[in-house]
């Protein structure tokens, strides 16, 4: 790189720091609200947080049950993720396999993605009534068990693998399972990563079917807590930002923890020709 | 499979980090949460008082519900000893004399705790 080129890249960074701070100064307010018991609306505002402390989080987990929901969350996002992860790789691979009725399986697959899940809330809500799930981790699950979106993340991932691994493998007798399994999936964690991390936060930040299928206050998850929590309080002050920092962490810490990965499974296959 | 590899991931070491971090300050929790709460009441002159009554008010989600009761002994000390609140807030009487209610936040349920500030009283409160 030359010298040019590199007073070239200022701007460019210089545009990009700029969009990051406007995309991230709403998180910095909500935390800033969250350890300090200023109301979000008072004026002048402050920058910087005064008298920073952190009981806004112990009021949470105190005044309402929290643990409780936090437990729904984790459970019903654990399944949503096996679920995911189960079932997209063996669709994403069978719809790598030639088979008669492909590209029929796969433009009606494509076509659902326009269909939002308001519009099929009704008939979800009655097949899960029908298997008696209803107010269940795994009725609270069950939409997301498999995702259009993720099914074809796999299937590009598996698209990319050459097709004479997979005649190798074949000509060493192993079945189509176990090609999954020890050879598409081992080279594919970035495609499991996008899983991982979608159908957790999908999940995590699901509100409108836990909202419908859910009966008790036991059932509830955090974002049914968090509503609550909200016609509780009423106001505008720290502990309901507490409450929104406590209920975005576990999503920020496993997209975190997945990202490089993340970035790569979404643009597995973006530049095969 | 590189073994090695997987326990050393991040996947695998955060989670154990923070199932640590989580232990350790349950562990906390169990040894310093009997609901003891301590102080001392004194007068405007800063001199202990004996036999003040000091009412402890709960945190009810929005308001503050009295609890408990008891009263200062010669050195003017007081102590409850079934806080279940993780919020609190307490008040001295004696006679006329009353002081005002302080909150007192702790980092959890029925945390043992001295409170160093005294409840001073003066008239009016």
């Amino acid at each position: 790189m030359t010298h040019r080129d590199r007073l070239l890249l200022w701007p460019r960074h210089a545009a990009l720091v700029a969009i990051s701070i406007i995309m991230l100064a709403p998180f910095y307010w909500v935390l800033k609200t969250a350890i300090t018991s200023e109301n979000i609306y008072a004026y002048p505002p402050h920058l910087l947080p005064e008298r920073p402390q952190l009981f806004n989080f112990v009021d949470v987990w105190y005044l309402i049950p929290f643990p409780r929901y936090l437990f729904n969350s984790v459970v019903v996002s654990l399944i949503a993720v096996a679920g995911n992860l189960v079932l997209n790789a063996i669709a994403g691979y069978a719809l790598t396999l030639p088979f008669i009725g492909r590209r029929s399986v796969i433009v009606l697959l494509l076509s659902c993605t326009l269909i939002p899940f308001q519009a099929t809330i009704i008939p979800a809500y009655l097949i899960t009534a029908h298997l008696d799930l209803l107010n269940s981790y795994l009725g609270l699950a069950l939409p997301l068990l498999s995702t259009i979106v993720c099914i074809f993340i796999f299937k590009a991932s598996f698209d990319a693998v050459p097709r004479s691994l997979i005649d190798a493998a074949r000509i060493d007798g192993l079945g189509d399972v176990r090609i999954l399994l020890r050879v598409m999936l081992p080279l594919s964690t970035p495609a499991i990563a996008t899983n991982v991390v979608l159908s957790f936060i999908w999940s995590w930040n699901n509100f409108l079917w836990p909202l419908i299928i859910t009966r008790s206050q036991d059932m509830q998850t955090l974002p049914l807590g968090l509503a609550r929590f909200l016609s509780y309080m009423e106001d505008t002050t720290g502990a309901l930002y507490a409450f929104v920092v406590m209920v975005l962490a576990p999503g920020l810490l496993v997209f975190l923890m997945a990202q490089s990965a993340f970035m790569r499974g979404l643009t597995t296959g973006a530049t095969k020709g | 499979m590189n073994w090695r590899r997987i326990l050393l991931s991040r996947f695998v070491v955060v989670p154990i980090i923070l199932t640590i971090a989580i232990g350790g300050w349950n562990a906390y929790v169990a040894l310093h949460a009997h609901g003891l709460l301590e102080g001392s009441v004194v007068d405007a002159a800063g001199k202990p008082v004996a036999g003040a009554t000091v009412t402890l008010f709960a945190h009810d989600f929005v308001t503050q519900v009295e609890k408990a009761q008891t009263r200062s002994d010669e050195a003017g000390r007081f102590r409850f000893d079934d806080n279940n609140s993780h919020l609190v807030q307490l008040q001295a009487q004696d006679g006329t004399l009353t002081s005002p209610r302080v909150t007192i936040r702790l980092w959890f349920r029925a945390q043992d705790r001295v409170v160093e500030k005294p409840l001073q009283l003066a008239s009016g409160g």
